[in-house]
């Protein structure tokens, strides 16, 4: 049914009205953001030294990569998208613009993103990108996302490659540090997006699609974010004991940990009215400061490190 | 004979020419952007840039 709505002929011609406005909600920019800023931290620690132009073509491919992905990922979605309050309001479902524009609008930047990448920096990290572009669409939004509750954990490795691609990009090799990264963001995902999911349940139930609180329950849900925070404390603070990060990233991991922990703890108790709503808020709204601030800790050390080496 | 004749076809309404007009720019300044990217890159890494093992 779903595809005769997809692929209704129009009779008359439809000239668009959409502006740039609308072209820029369709690559995602809050989501572009993050990616940005992760892939910006992969680059910086990276060892040696990238010439400027380099790193932000790099920054510039990944961002419009991800952002190609987000186009991508509204062209297939647009069904479920009109049914969610959270984003009825995305270009498509408001009908600026249509599925075939949004569809060729992302193909295009996704060949350019990956294409540029390539060519201007290095194939490793072109091959990742096309890959992140690939993982995101086709295993995360077209297999996973209406099938499987799991959806959000395998399709986080979407989300967590940036850094990986950066490092490549800034390397033209891959080593354990930016798959630390990759592990941060992945178990990073599922308290984060499972949070949201608690409290948009409903609106997630109404489009179809199979998150845990619909699938499994709102307090399979709650154990599964606790379970899941436990880890992404344990992954985040490792590389400071492995040796890969220094102190000053393990205590800020140590007690963003703590933080994120004792948040999850809330949620997992408080599992009524208000009180419940007002954890999962909490824990969502923390999960976003943490990641920011475990991975600004990487970016600002290596700053420090660069305008005072004697000090560090 | 001065009677101005209506355009034939599709006439475009005026949201429509300046949403299209916006569009044009953003294409131009996305190429304009690509063109100064792949000058920018072959001086820094110099003209054998698209000449190189894969």
């Amino acid at each position: 049914m779903s595809v005769v709505d997809h692929n209704a002929i129009e009779l008359s011609p439809r000239i668009s009205e959409a502006d740039v406005a609308d072209y820029i909600a369709l690559l995602k920019p809050r989501v572009m953001s993050l990616v940005v800023f992760t892939a910006l931290v992969g680059l910086v620690i990276a060892p040696g030294h990238v010439h400027p132009v380099l790193a932000f073509t790099s920054i510039l491919c990944i961002a419009v990569g991800a952002g190609a992905a987000g186009a991508l990922n509204m062209w297939y979605e647009s069904d479920i998208d009109a049914r969610m309050s959270r984003t009825a309001n995305r270009p498509i479902p408001r009908g600026r613009v249509t599925r075939p524009e949004a569809l060729t609008f992302g193909m295009t930047l996704a060949f350019f993103a990956v294409m540029t990448l390539g060519i201007l920096v290095n194939w490793i990290a072109g091959s990742l990108l096309a890959f992140t572009i690939f993982f995101y669409v086709v295993i995360y939004t077209m297999a996973l996302k209406r099938w499987t509750a799991q959806n959000i954990v395998i399709g986080g490795a979407a989300g967590a490659l940036p850094p990986v691609v950066a490092w490549a990009a800034a390397t033209g090799s891959l080593s354990v540090e930016p798959w630390l990264l990759f592990l941060i963001i992945f178990f990073w995902t599922p308290p984060h997006f499972w949070a949201l999911a608690l409290f948009r349940s409903d609106d997630y139930a109404r489009a179809g699609i199979p998150m845990l609180p619909v699938v499994a329950g709102p307090d399979a849900t709650r154990l599964q974010i606790l379970l899941y925070t436990v880890v992404l404390v344990a992954v985040a603070v490792a590389p400071w004991p492995l040796g890969y990060f220094d102190a000053v990233y393990g205590v800020t991991s140590l007690v963003l940990g703590a933080g994120m922990l004792a948040l999850a703890a809330n949620v997992y108790r408080r599992r009524e009215g208000s009180a419940a709503l007002r954890a999962t808020r909490r824990l969502f709204a923390f999960s976003i400061f943490y990641l920011f601030a475990l991975f600004a800790t990487l970016l600002l050390e290596v700053v420090a490190h660069a305008l005072a080496p004697s000090v560090w | 004979m001065d009677e101005k004749r209506p355009p034939d076809g599709i006439v475009l309404t005026e949201a429509q020419q300046k949403s299209r007009r916006q569009r044009s720019i953003a294409i131009a300044l996305a190429l304009g952007v690509l063109v100064v990217l792949f000058f920018a890159v072959t001086m820094v890494k110099g003209p054998a840039v698209l000449n190189r093992p894969l």
